[in-house]
């Protein structure tokens, strides 16, 4: 019920939206078409570049590249700095040890790294890697470091007494107590990925949606970069979705209510 | 035949440089298969000897032994209830409780009839599958006791177990304590600032002195109980009505109130 209430709310308000947009450009003409596309350029852009081609490539295209790239760089980033952030809460040795590194690091604005990585791996996909990798890496492994660090001494202490062994407080008693900040730290490493991937395709790309932003914007197309812009929006969108569901799933012991 | 063995135990905290001395001279054994019950004025140590002898704390003097041999680490076969229950929100109750089980390899069919049996005698029927954020207060002070309980271990080490339950599971379990202790008898080291409580539960009763705390006074309940056949009675008011009862009770509440009086804040 709520949440279909919702459903009708969300899409009223993009209706009003909708009203408005087209009442502030093609009827009135107050919004001049060179700074803001009506909705009819906009829809021409999309078509145009969902049936043909734009920027070397169709919308689709486009997408499935900053959608794979965004993945790959996400995961890798997630994959290490994780288990990397884990290990740091639980050893301090190994805390002693990476956290220099990290203090030194972490100034560096991602973006900053865009340079650096063109001029090392070129126009291809795996100098965005790297400058995702860079930006999603930092909050993985803080928050995972921050929810170990956060585990109450009692349960320590329980888990003790108990005689639990290394593997099984890890498994059972380690993540599970970190998991809710580790999928915090995950959600702003997939917000990560996204900014840094479009900036990164719009300093330079052969392909993907900043590549479209970057090309329409050069050839003053309104139109393409509202299409460019509302498709990297749906995109983020659905993939923080995805994540919450399975964060949802994974949480399911603080959700259960009595 | 000491079982739990203070001998001139000395601890001293440091706190921002400055040293407190909380423990000075703790002498105090709990004989294998006795309740003793430490009472005292708040902040005096009582749970700083508990973790001790639990293996969380180390003494800054003398010697705390379990069994004849120097505490080094926490283990099963001394099973703490926590003053704050210290419950694996994630986990539900029935995992709760067999966790410590799975630890020491006991198989799986023989596990779950243990853990059965620690939730009945809990009166947690019905919440196996709970998790902890779902109970009451006193319903999860029951999950750690159970926690403990099922271990089955030599030694048993709480620390106001039954501070969070409401007065009439408060009696229950105590009645349910005393009942576990004549058929099956544990070494006890037991925390409390409940007096009647100490004076029903225990064999002897130990009254700290304030910080730093020291044995004040060592009362021996276990044989006036015996001589006045308290276990005749099967209800804690009865057992509390009784003229031997109220005489042990008001000394005690006589020895702490002295040590109250002259504390200093
Ligand atoms: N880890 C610690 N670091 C510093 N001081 C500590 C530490 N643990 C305990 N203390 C101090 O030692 C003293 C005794 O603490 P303890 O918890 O043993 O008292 P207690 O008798 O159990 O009190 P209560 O009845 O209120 O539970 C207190 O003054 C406390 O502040
Ligand atoms: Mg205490």
């Amino acid at each position: 019920m709520t949440n279909n209430r919702r459903l009708i709310v969300g899409f009223a308000t993009l209706a009003v939206i909708a009203a408005i947009w087209y009442v502030m450009t093609e009827a009135t003409g107050w919004i001049s078409p060179g700074r803001f596309p009506t909705p009819l350029d906009t829809w021409d852009a999309l078509s145009q570049v969902t049936f043909g081609e734009y920027a070397n490539g169709a919308l689709y295209e486009h997408a499935f590249h900053s959608v794979k790239l965004v993945l790959l760089g996400f995961m890798v980033a997630a994959g290490i700095g994780v288990p990397l952030g884990l290990l740091m809460g639980w050893n301090s040795k190994a805390e002693a040890l990476i956290n220099p590194i990290f203090l030194l690091i972490r100034p560096i604005p991602p973006l900053a790294w865009i340079p650096l990585a063109i001029l090392w791996l070129g126009l291809g996909d795996a100098a965005k890697v790297m400058v995702i990798w860079f930006a999603a890496f930092v909050p993985s492994v803080v928050n995972s470091y921050t929810g170990v660090k956060a585990i109450d001494p009692a349960v320590i202490e329980a888990v003790r007494m108990l005689g639990t062994p290394r593997w099984r407080f890890i498994r059972e008693v380690m993540i599970p107590a970190a998991l809710p900040m580790i999928f915090t730290g995950l959600r702003l490493s997939l917000q990560a990925s996204w900014t840094t991937l479009v900036a990164a395709e719009l300093v330079g790309a052969l392909y993907g949606l900043g590549r479209v932003l970057n090309v329409a914007q050069q050839d003053i197309y309104p139109g393409m970069i509202l299409v460019g812009m509302i498709s990297v929006a749906i995109l983020g969108w659905a993939t923080t979705m995805i994540l919450g569901q399975v964060e949802q799933r994974s949480l399911r012991w603080m959700q259960v209510r009595g | 035949m000491a079982s739990i063995e203070f001998s001139s135990v000395g601890k001293v905290f440091n706190r921002a440089g400055i040293d407190f001395v909380t423990l000075d001279g703790v002498d105090l054994s709990v004989a294998e298969k006795e309740f003793v019950a430490i009472v005292g004025p708040s902040g005096c140590g009582k749970t700083t000897c508990l973790r001790m002898a639990a293996g969380f704390e180390f003494p800054t003097l003398g010697t705390v032994k379990v069994n004849y041999r120097d505490v080094t680490a926490p283990g099963p076969d001394r099973a703490v209830v926590f003053q704050q229950f210290a419950l694996f929100p994630w986990k539900t109750v029935a995992q709760n409780i067999e966790l410590g089980l799975r630890n020491k390899g006991v198989p799986k069919v023989e596990r779950q009839e243990r853990v059965k049996n620690a939730i009945a005698l809990m009166s947690l029927q019905g919440y196996e599958s709970a998790y902890p954020h779902q109970l009451s207060g006193g319903m999860q002070q029951r999950v750690a006791i159970a926690r403990a309980y099922v271990l089955e271990p030599e030694v048993l080490l709480m620390d106001e177990p039954f501070g969070a339950l409401d007065a009439q599971t408060r009696v229950s379990m105590q009645e349910e304590l005393v009942r576990l202790a004549r058929v099956n008898p544990r070494t006890v080291l037991f925390i409390t600032h409940a007096v009647e409580e100490a004076v029903y539960l225990a064999d002897r009763v130990a009254i700290m002195t304030k910080r730093p705390g020291r044995i004040k006074e060592i009362i021996d309940i276990k044989s006036v109980r015996l001589a006045e056949k308290w276990d005749e009675h099967e209800r804690i008011e009865d057992v509390m009505d009784l003229e031997s009862f109220v005489h042990l009770r008001t000394h005690i509440w006589r020895s702490l109130r002295e040590e109250k009086g002259s504390q200093v804040h």
